[in-house]
């Protein structure tokens, strides 16, 4: 019997990989820079640690468990203590092994496909009332017109908040999230009143599912249990507080993206609007060429080593979702084709043991939005005036004025 | 009870693990390696794995 050797990679040198400049404002992770690096291998030095460029890699270290979720010590970081860093530190983002497997059992449930499936048909009429708004017009700032309100009312009707309330809502949101940019300890007091703020929203449908249960997504987390084991009041409310958080940004910046996408491909949006049923292959192909989550973060646990390349303990991992997403290795024709079938998965959504949790709720809601805009937006494009967030970490616009022909 | 995995549609993610460590694991090498005639006292644990699986490769014969 015999077998093929496998020949070992080359050793690699940190000093000789390329440099990327990830922390600077004007870096793009769709940068000629990050293509040539991706080129000629598979990662990449940053200011942090290190790029990983292509899928096959990406693939691997997503769910490669001497690695962990890369965010945890941010306030640290930060020098900040607190309440609002008690709060991360219980992000099920930010905790891993059983105590992280134990919170995930509890709260999946919830988010499951079979107990959200009845929500599609709202998302339907809540993307037809936001259109309504503005079809006639010819025109519209997609952005607080139609990304953010959709985005925020999603998250109000899951969770149970008052759906015109959406507005204090992504409000919250965008308060809490000056966490993540490089003035969060100057902000801090007016991001814990802002956190305090969204606690009392969730303490109130806490405690009224808890006297008052009935069938909806919040009873479904408040009466959750496994083998006797139940969420505690904290778990319950620092846990909704994240899916706000969580969910509403991403939704939003993802649905501006889906835009601008579709604006570089007027056949495809055509094609959507007159397919429908493609909605869901052009959420998966919107999130392969232009991930909001532009790279997941992680932390190598232990030394080990990786592809050639010697991995200290501690070093910050970022793994570019959109390049690996991109990458001519494994895509033979990467461009934008929502009648492409049999692509391999994408990282928009993370992977691995901290894979996105509202993943299906996400999906569900874009790609029944994504059409109906198709159909009532013909020959969409980018107007004057858009204004985009930097292309690294989570990307997507704060403004995004978009011309159309009108419609009824 | 039979349970089912599409290996070509299964990415390695774990959830399945992390729902039911009953029935799923991951090996050393992070790919699955799950029993596949668990008893029927695993069903709902089993139902957990097959909700939670991102890409959905999980399925269940009586």
């Amino acid at each position: 019997m015999t077998s093929t050797p496998v020949a070992p990679p080359a050793a690699l040198s940190w000093d000789e990989l390329p440099y990327l400049p990830v922390s600077d404002p004007a870096f793009s992770v769709q940068s000629d820079a990050v293509r040539e690096a991706r080129a000629a291998g598979w990662c990449a030095r940053t200011p942090y640690g290190l790029a990983v460029l292509r899928y096959d890699e990406v693939n691997s270290l997503i769910k490669d468990r001497r690695l962990r979720q890369g965010s945890w010590a941010w306030p640290q970081h930060n020098g900040v203590t607190g309440r609002f860093a008690d709060w991360w530190a219980g992000w099920l983002l930010n905790i891993e092994g059983d105590d992280h497997a134990r919170l995930r059992r509890l709260l999946n449930p919830a988010f499951s496909p079979r107990a959200i499936a009845d929500m599609s048909a709202g998302f339907v009429a809540l993307a037809n009332e936001l259109i309504d708004g503005f079809a006639a017009r010819g025109e519209v700032e997609y952005v607080s017109e139609f990304a953010e309100p959709y985005a925020a009312r999603v998250v109000a009707r899951l969770l149970g908040i008052p759906e015109e309330e959406w507005p204090t809502i992504a409000e919250l949101s965008a308060t809490i999230g000056l966490a993540m940019g490089v003035t969060f300890k100057q902000e801090l007091p007016r991001i814990e009143a802002a956190l305090d703020q969204l606690f009392a929203y969730c303490d109130a449908i806490i405690d009224d599912r808890t006297r008052n249960p009935r069938d909806d997504f919040s009873t479904a987390l408040v009466t959750a249990q496994r083998d006797g084991e139940k969420l505690s009041h904290t778990e319950l409310r620092d846990s909704m507080a994240l899916l706000v958080f969580g969910g509403f940004d991403t939704t939003r910046n993802q649905l501006a993206l889906a835009m601008k996408t579709f604006a570089d491909h007027p056949d495809q949006w055509e094609l959507l609007a007159e397919r429908p049923d493609l909605g869901k292959a052009a959420v998966e192909e919107v999130m392969r060429v232009n991930p909001t989550v532009t790279w997941v973060t992680r932390e190598a646990l232990d030394d080990f080593e990786f592809g050639g390349l010697a991995i200290p303990a501690g070093t910050t991992i970022h793994l570019f979702s959109e390049s690996a997403g991109t990458d001519p290795l494994v895509f033979e024709d990467p461009s934008f084709d929502i009648t492409s079938e049999g692509r391999k998965p994408h990282f928009g959504f993370g992977g691995g043991a901290h894979h996105c949790l509202g993943h299906f709720v996400g999906r569900m809601d874009m790609s029944v939005a994504l059409p109906i805009l198709a159909q009532r937006m013909p020959g969409m494009r980018i107007g004057e005036g858009a204004d985009w967030m930097p292309f690294s970490g989570n990307t997507g616009a704060n403004r995004l004025p978009l011309v159309f022909t009108p419609t009824a | 009870m039979k349970v089912i995995v599409d290996m070509n549609l299964c990415q390695d993610h774990g959830q399945c693990a992390i729902a039911a460590p009953e029935v799923f694991r991951m090996d050393e090498n992070s790919r699955l390696v799950f029993d596949a005639e668990p008893d029927e006292s695993m069903r709902q644990y089993v139902e957990d794995a097959i909700d939670v699986c991102p890409v959905q490769a999980i399925f269940l014969e009586d």
